[in-house]
């Protein structure tokens, strides 16, 4: 691609971009949200053309109008958001739109025979131990991933660009893609890895691509560089990686949980959480700790076991009364949990607050801005108008609007699922940075992260969990990631 | 001169085609405002004076707005149910069953319920209004439950209400032909200045109050955030299952003052044939108004926008003399029109 431009009404995007990959590479394209990287490979996938510049492939000029043209042109484009059909197996979903039919006639029956053998035989060659009839349903994340990405090579792809492929797995599960991605680079096949985990990229990747602001400002191989200085290049100063967790004064225990079970997703977990402490909770995927605290917080299963808000037992069965407790819990999964897409920006931050402030069932409308206000000073959320829908903003600011509103309701305890999901390097400090100044000032906080990183960056002290069942804690010296990966993993019981 | 005039008309013309794409409201509002006119060149000119005309032109309104201020007010209901991700079927049928539970208290022949218990005047009707009220309440609560509790897919829940309403009443008042007192027609009737615009001025004055209940209240803004996004607004401590009771419960009281305007109105009511295909103008109105069959996004304006424009269009045809039969058929053109334009906002 050269001297790519794009530019969204007045708001230039792509300001003469270069970019270009071999076969038998891994180039990482890296840079914070907004900085280009998915207009970039969007025109590359043809799902909009660029407003100039040049595509080649293998030598020669192309023209994109279409991803049925790149898509031709062997580029296969494998988004955040994965294209396939949940209820069909995974040999249909491999022939979704090119059927094989019996006898190779153009209509005609389905050759359902020869799609399932053909797919198992590719399975057998990727070295992918993959039951082709199983239902995409019940696959985990990684292996839906790997049924994409086995579907782009079956179609001949010669470059296959994955948007964050590893942002929905766990650790096993990334291992798994990412083996699959090795086999594919040997055999010859060009992949551009959109990623903003710096530690898979110096990993994994042999080549690097920096976008800032709409411009390449490095590129290179990556044994030549640290993720520090990748990290540098992405937001264009140092990057902090220290601990930032500190010696405070502890409160009396706000949410404390004995002994709590449900039929299927986590057994026996107790745990304490003091006012001013940062709780991790942190596993693998199927750990059940997303269920858990949402079963906590009145929205999951029922549960047995014992529930003590400041060493009062409750029992929440619904979110309504969890808001009253002053529990606020800010879930996993912005765009499907968090965000309200057709509201604007104020009523997605301020929707809790709106029972509270309302008199004879009127929102106090002055109330609701000044509390919102309040919050977009203190969050520091980049915003247009109010007034502007929701999904205008990055998804770094989404995030904040979705925690502003749970800090409008002063929680007493805040439970995190994932709290820097799809946000970048510097919106994720800034959350990490909140989350430090609400600690010091005596809200219990408990992050769900499988990050374990993160854990060890924001938290005091850690649980993890396998299975649904508290494998140990780990605080101090022991918060190491090769001790939460030996708990995370079961290892510690074998 | 010529140059800034030429680029004044691509700037308004963009600025129209940005509108129209971006702003439902604006472009209900267009197609409303062009309806209008084109109504008036059918009504012609033909008048000895200007003055002849203007009276001829607001009876062709006031009869425009009198006769759809009951589907109007059924509208105004749909538009939160739709808003909430919801749809109701069943507010034809609905719509007899408490037309006939107020007919029979306040019937004046021999069987009427009220007279027999020796009340009978104003306070008979607003006794008889109230138990239409409780009762249209008491049908939504029940599909509000069938789809909160039942988790029934809301067009499963009220197909059914549609037809267990429509034919128990057709049973029970078999041969029962009950008679509106004199009294009881002028809530419909009451002339003001000599004109009937009774209907008209509860249409508005229910537009106005959805209006602002969707705007201010915090269950308005509770009903957008369920149909926006059911699963976020449950984890912001949004009650969703009570949130989509009350919207059933809130169109069913609709339907109840409809049902009440219309036995004040005709002062009978045709129980196989009342109210029939009652869902599916109301539905249309709120569609064709820009409210998004999805839920989540909706406009009380431009729900009355959308029942003008389906009946200035009824009264152009009609004006234009196209046959009864084929006028439906406009009216399929225009609801198939608003959600190709819908489409291609989103696409955009």
């Amino acid at each position: 691609m050269r001297g790519i431009n794009k530019a969204f009404g007045s708001n230039a995007v792509l300001k003469g971009v270069d970019f270009a990959v071999d076969g038998g590479e891994i180039c990482a394209l890296l840079g914070e949200n907004g900085a280009g990287k998915s207009t970039l490979m969007n025109i590359l996938g043809g799902v909009f053309p660029a407003d100039s510049g040049e595509i080649y492939i293998d030598g020669q000029k192309r023209e994109f109008t279409k991803p049925a043209d790149s898509l031709g042109a062997g580029i296969a484009f494998i988004h955040q958001e994965l294209n396939l059909i949940n209820d069909l197996t995974v040999y249909e979903n491999m022939y979704v739109g090119r059927e094989l039919r019996v006898g190779g006639k153009k209509h005609g029956m389905l050759d359902l025979e020869r799609e399932r053998r053909e797919t198992e035989e590719m399975f057998a060659r990727m070295g992918m131990d993959l039951d082709p009839t199983a239902m995409v349903r019940n696959l985990d994340a990684s292996y839906k991933q790997i049924v994409e990405i086995t579907r782009s090579v079956m179609m001949n792809a010669s470059l296959i660009i994955m948007d964050e492929p590893t942002t929905s797995l766990t650790d096993p599960e990334i291992e798994r893609v990412f083996s699959m991605m090795s086999t594919l680079r040997e055999q010859g096949v060009g992949i551009v890895f959109i990623s903003h985990k710096l530690r898979e990229v110096t990993r994994l990747c042999t080549r690097f691509a920096v976008l800032r602001d709409g411009a390449m400002v490095a590129e290179g191989d990556v044994r030549a560089v640290t993720t520090d200085d990748l990290a540098r290049y992405m937001v264009g100063h140092e990057v902090r990686t220290e601990a930032l967790q500190r010696d405070r004064l502890l409160g009396a225990s706000v949410l404390r949980a004995e002994n709590l079970s449900d039929s299927a997703h986590f057994k026996g977990v107790s745990f304490s959480v003091r006012a001013g402490e940062v709780l991790g909770v942190t596993g693998l995927l199927g750990d059940g700790r997303s269920e858990l605290f949402l079963s906590i917080f009145g929205a999951g299963s029922d549960y047995t076991g014992q529930v003590y808000l400041e060493d009062r037992p409750i029992k929440l069965g619904s979110t309504t009364q969890a808001l009253r407790h002053g529990i606020a819990y800010l879930p996993r999964d912005r765009k499907e949990n968090g965000v309200l897409k057709d509201m604007d920006v104020i009523e997605n931050g301020s929707i809790t607050v709106w029972p509270i402030i309302s008199k004879l069932g009127f929102i106090d409308m002055a109330r609701r801005d000044s509390l919102f206000e309040d919050q977009v000073k203190r969050l520091r959320i980049k915003m247009g108008r109010k007034t502007d829908i929701i999904t205008s903003l990055s998804g770094g600011n989404q995030q904040k609007v979705v925690l502003a509103k749970w800090l409008s309701r002063s929680p007493k305890a805040l439970i995190l699922d994932n709290p820097t999901q799809g946000v970048d390097v510097g919106a994720k400090e800034e959350i990490y940075d909140i989350i430090m100044g609400l600690a010091d000032q005596g809200v219990a906080i408990i992050v769900l992260s499988s990050e374990a990183q993160e854990v060890i960056r924001v938290c005091d002290r850690a649980i993890v969990m396998y299975h649904g069942a508290v494998m140990g804690e780990v605080r101090g010296a022991e918060m190491n990631e090769h001790d939460i990966m030996r708990l995370a993993t079961g290892a510690a019981v074998c | 001169m010529e140059f800034s005039e030429d680029s004044g008309k691509r700037n308004f013309a963009s600025w129209f085609v940005k509108s129209w794409r971006t702003r439902p409201l604006f472009s209900t509002g267009v197609v409303l405002a062009v309806m209008v006119i084109l109504q008036t060149l059918a009504l012609g000119f033909d008048f000895p004076s200007f003055g002849d005309w203007l009276v001829r032109w607001l009876m062709n309104w006031n009869n425009i707005l009198r006769n759809n201020a009951g589907i109007g007010i059924i509208s105004l209901g749909m538009t939160f149910v739709i808003i909430s991700g919801g749809i109701d079927l069943a507010v034809g049928s609905t719509l007899v069953a408490i037309g006939a539970v107020v007919m029979v208290l306040i019937d004046a022949g021999p069987n009427g319920v009220l007279l027999k218990m020796g009340i009978t005047g104003v306070p008979a009707y607003i006794i008889a209004i109230a138990a239409g009220v409780a009762f249209g309440a008491i049908l939504g609560e029940i599909t509000g439950l069938l789809v909160t509790k039942g988790k029934l897919p809301p067009f499963i829940a009220t197909l059914g209400t549609m037809k267990i309403c429509r034919s128990v009443t057709q049973h029970f008042m078999q041969g029962y032909t009950p008679q509106v007192p004199k009294g009881f027609l002028q809530i419909a009737s009451f002339p003001i200045a000599g004109q009937l615009v009774m209907p008209i001025l509860y249409w508005f004055f229910f537009a106005v109050i959805f209006y602002i209940i969707s705007k201010r209240t915090a269950f308005g803004r509770q009903v957008t955030a369920v149909g926006s996004n059911e699963r976020a607004a449950r984890l912001s401590g949004v009650n969703v299952q009570r949130v989509k009771r009350m919207v059933y419960t809130l169109i069913g009281v609709m339907v109840s003052f409809s049902a009440i305007l219309q036995v004040s109105r005709i002062g009978s009511m045709d129980y196989a044939n009342a109210g029939s295909g009652n869902e599916m103008d109301a539905i249309s109105a709120v569609i064709v108004g820009g409210t998004s069959m999805m839920g989540g996004r909706g406009f009380i304006l431009g729900t009355v926008f959308g029942t003008l424009i389906i009946a200035v269009m009824n009264n152009l045809l009609n004006l234009l003399g196209v046959p009864p039969f084929l006028r439906e058929a406009f009216k399929g053109v225009i609801v198939i029109g608003a959600v190709l334009l819908q489409k291609r906002e989103s696409a955009s």
